[in-house]
């Protein structure tokens, strides 16, 4: 037994090496850190107060807390609205119908395919922070571009990020993200051949028929993989909602990421703050579970 | 003979402060030549020394790290100026200037990190209300041994003292005070056909005026901000709840020192801001960043009429325009309920503090006192209007000519202070999420006052709230 598993490390030992930078580094700066939230999350851990100078440990005080805080509830409804908007409905079907309308005209060499191309992926190389601006810029009340080409029509202004907040910032994150899964889907559309639809049209099959018979099992495995990492990165997203309405009004786009932010780094209750992350971890753990279960039972 | 006087106060103050320094009694501040000779002193916090004016040649060595924010540009000119002072006087120090261009809040967030990880600079400058929950962090030190050997403390005046003492010493060095005042744009009012020299009889006066300002129809005028929410930040309690509870007759602590959840007066400071979010507050104060920029601004320029709002504020208008803004933008204390007498929020303003773990703790005291000189508090005060800390920087001309320096000064007098409390940064977040609750029109009053119980006891622990 223990030759045999040492013969397994001897035939295994350049594919361990290769592995282990990697390893390392996930080590380093997922796995530590994650490890440490864990850790803290059983503390009164605080950046401040007497809990800063003597954090002590405080077993599932803090869980417990968690799941009677009456805003909790509230939090999770909205990071799980924010996610099926922005990241399901928006990045991913949009970016779909995208990546099949640009592979389309590529296929025919339309000309203003490079420009639509650009223009979605101008969105996607701005750091967050830049286009969480260009938002502000857009839905600010007082001097926003809405509010100003409202006047020149002579219309009153719209409190955009008071009215709709929750609709505001699935906007402002859908077009930033969306050009992601374009990017991922129209390089899968490419790997299709073409012959494939040729065939299919021989046999008159639709446009509609086409897509579900052919195109959707191929794209399926890469849809899990592009649905799983959108629905991780939104469900992290913080920055941006932080830029536009820093969470308000009054909890309306408060999501679980902000919320461990605020905690953490707003009311300097680390512990309190580790928790929310935790909680958050394994959320993204499950749907993880979930989504490449889903992936491999169809591939 | 004032000197005389002056230092038998000192060593009054030292003995009621730190009971075991019984050597560094007995040398009189001008007789330290050496930090080593200021004797014993009391656990966490190293030996005072050098001394007012006489330089203790080579007692102070080495880098003093300053840092401190700020956004408006009126304090690194002074800031360089006591560097200057302290590297002229003792050549074998050097000062590196940290200047932070971000807001308070940042700062202090950026502050705590590099303090709980066992770094940061030998001085800042934050707010004095952070004395409490930065002294119990041990991030601080206690300044009892200091300011007992400089003949300069006596010009701080025991209330002052007081609003930096916490656990029985001294924490932290304030300059300039903190006051309100509730602002009200002369023509604004005038054209709602209020008077001038308006001044409401009590709360609800306040609504009233600003329901006038509203019916009146003036185009691109805000009738009244009201902060609320987290975008408020400490706005939202001190320039909005804190004034409003006082004035319908509640406190933030009963007797005991347990914060006060819901009560009548808590309910009623709900009802005001349901009626002033409806349509007389801007709904946007609650999803902006930094609303105060905005609100601020609009108050300069004629297009908000009413505002509570901190003393300071005034030298912005008064910077862009002089004369302008003597002429529209009124001030008066803040009313009570039922016409009682009206008053104002205090506090110690922003301090100069040092870190516990600084390694040139004598460096950064003398930093601190070439900053606190009366000259440099009384031109910084009078720049960036503040009532003075120590009473004699308000003999310098620029600040005794300055009439509204002269009212605001005057004010203290009937000013509240909230207390030093480490839990006040707790209980400000569940000021913020209750008033937004009802500024949003999530809740209703008597809702979001028992909801505030909650968040309070939430944040702070069933045994330190109460309800009444």
């Amino acid at each position: 037994m223990a030759v045999a598993a040492r013969g397994r490390l001897g035939r295994n030992r350049l594919y361990l090496a290769g592995l282990s930078p990697a390893a390392f580094l996930l080590a380093l700066f997922f796995v530590g850190p994650a490890l440490w939230a864990i850790g803290s999350s059983f503390t009164n851990r605080a950046l401040v107060g007497l809990d800063a100078a003597n954090p002590r440990f405080v077993g599932l005080d803090n869980y417990a807390r968690l799941f009677s805080d009456p805003d909790f509830g509230r939090v999770i409804l909205n990071s799980v609205i924010f996610v099926i908007g922005s990241a399901i409905i928006g990045q991913f079907v949009l970016g779909l119908l995208l990546a099949l309308l640009l592979d389309y005209a590529q296929r025919r060499g339309f000309l203003a395919t490079s420009l639509v191309y650009a223009a979605v992926l101008l969105a996607w190389v701005n750091p967050t922070i830049i286009a969480g601006f260009l938002w502000v810029a857009m839905f600010d009340f007082y001097n926003g571009s809405l509010n100003a080409g409202l006047h020149v029509v002579g219309a009153p202004p719209v409190n955009w990020l008071g009215q709709g907040p929750m609709l505001a910032v699935i906007i402002a994150n859908t077009w930033r993200g969306t050009a992601f899964t374009m990017l991922i889907f129209l390089g899968a559309l490419r790997t299709i051949p073409s012959d494939i639809y040729e065939a299919a049209r021989v046999d008159g099959a639709s446009a509609f028929r086409r897509f579900w018979d052919h195109t959707l099992p191929i794209l399926r495995p890469i849809a899990a993989l592009t649905l799983l990492s959108v629905t991780m990165a939104t469900f992290g997203t913080f920055i941006l909602i932080q830029t536009l309405t820093n969470g308000g009004p009054a909890f309306q786009t408060e999501v679980i990421a902000l919320y461990a932010f605020h905690e953490a780094f707003q009311n300097h209750a680390v512990g309190y703050g580790s928790t929310i992350s935790v909680v958050m971890l394994a959320l993204n753990l499950a749907f993880a579970v979930v989504f490449l279960r889903w992936s491999r039972a169809r591939a | 003979m004032d000197e005389v006087v002056r230092q038998i106060i000192t060593r009054r103050r030292f003995l009621q402060l730190s009971a075991v320094s019984a050597v560094a009694v007995a040398c009189s501040p001008s007789a330290v030549s050496s930090p080593s000779s200021a004797g014993s002193a009391p656990a966490g916090s190293s030996p005072a020394g050098g001394s007012g004016g006489a330089p203790s040649g080579g007692a102070v060595t080495g880098t003093i790290n300053v840092s401190y924010p700020d956004e408006a540009g009126l304090k690194p000119k002074y800031v360089e100026q006591a560097a200057a002072a302290v590297k002229a006087q003792f050549p074998g120090a050097d000062v590196k200037i940290d200047l932070q261009k971000v807001g308070d809040d940042d700062f202090y967030t950026k502050l705590l990190l590099a303090l709980d990880s066992g770094t940061g600079p030998d001085v800042f400058h934050v707010g004095g209300s952070s004395i409490g929950e930065l002294a119990d962090a041990s991030y601080v030190e206690p300044l009892d041994n200091y300011v007992s050997q400089w003949a300069d403390w006596s010009q701080y005046p025991d209330s002052v003292r007081t609003g930096v003492t916490y656990k029985g010493s001294v924490w932290a060095i304030p300059y300039g005070l903190d006051m309100r005042w509730l602002y009200y744009r002369k023509d604004d009012l005038q054209k709602a056909g209020l008077a001038a020299d308006w001044q409401p009889a009590n709360v609800q006066g306040i609504l009233d005026a600003a329901t006038a300002v509203k019916n009146a129809n003036e185009t691109n005028v805000i009738p009244y901000a009201l902060y609320a929410g987290p975008a408020g930040s400490s706005g939202t309690a001190d320039h909005a709840f804190v004034p409003l509870l006082w004035a319908y007759g509640g406190e933030l602590q009963d007797s005991s020192g347990k914060w006060i959840g819901d009560s009548p007066a808590t309910k009623k400071v709900m009802a005001y801001y349901q009626k002033a979010y409806n349509g007389l507050s801007p709904k946007e104060i609650l999803t902006s960043t930094k609303p105060w920029t905005a609100m601020r601004e609009k108050l300069g320029n004629g297009q908000l009429a009413l505002l509570f709002e901190g003393g300071w504020v005034y030298g912005g208008w008064a910077s862009a325009n002089k004369a302008a803004t003597e002429q529209n933008v009124g001030y008066v204390l803040h009313p009570t309920e039922n016409g009682g007498p009206s008053f104002t929020v205090g506090g110690p303003g922003t301090c100069w503090y040092i870190s516990s773990r600084s390694t040139n703790k004598q460096g950064a005291w003398e930093f601190i006192k070439a900053m606190n000189t009366a000259e440099i508090v009384g031109k910084l005060n009078a720049e960036d209007p503040h009532p003075v800390a120590r009473t004699d920087a308000a003999d310098i001309p620029e600040f005794k000519s300055d009439p509204y320096l002269v009212a605001s000064t005057a004010a203290l007098a009937k000013a509240k202070f909230t207390a030093p409390d480490p839990g006040y940064s707790k209980v400000i977040e569940a000021i913020q999420k209750a008033t937004a609750r009802v500024a949003a029109g999530e809740l209703g009053p008597d809702d979001a006052a028992k909801r505030y119980t909650d968040d309070l006891t939430q944040a702070l622990g069933a045994d330190k709230v109460t309800s009444q």
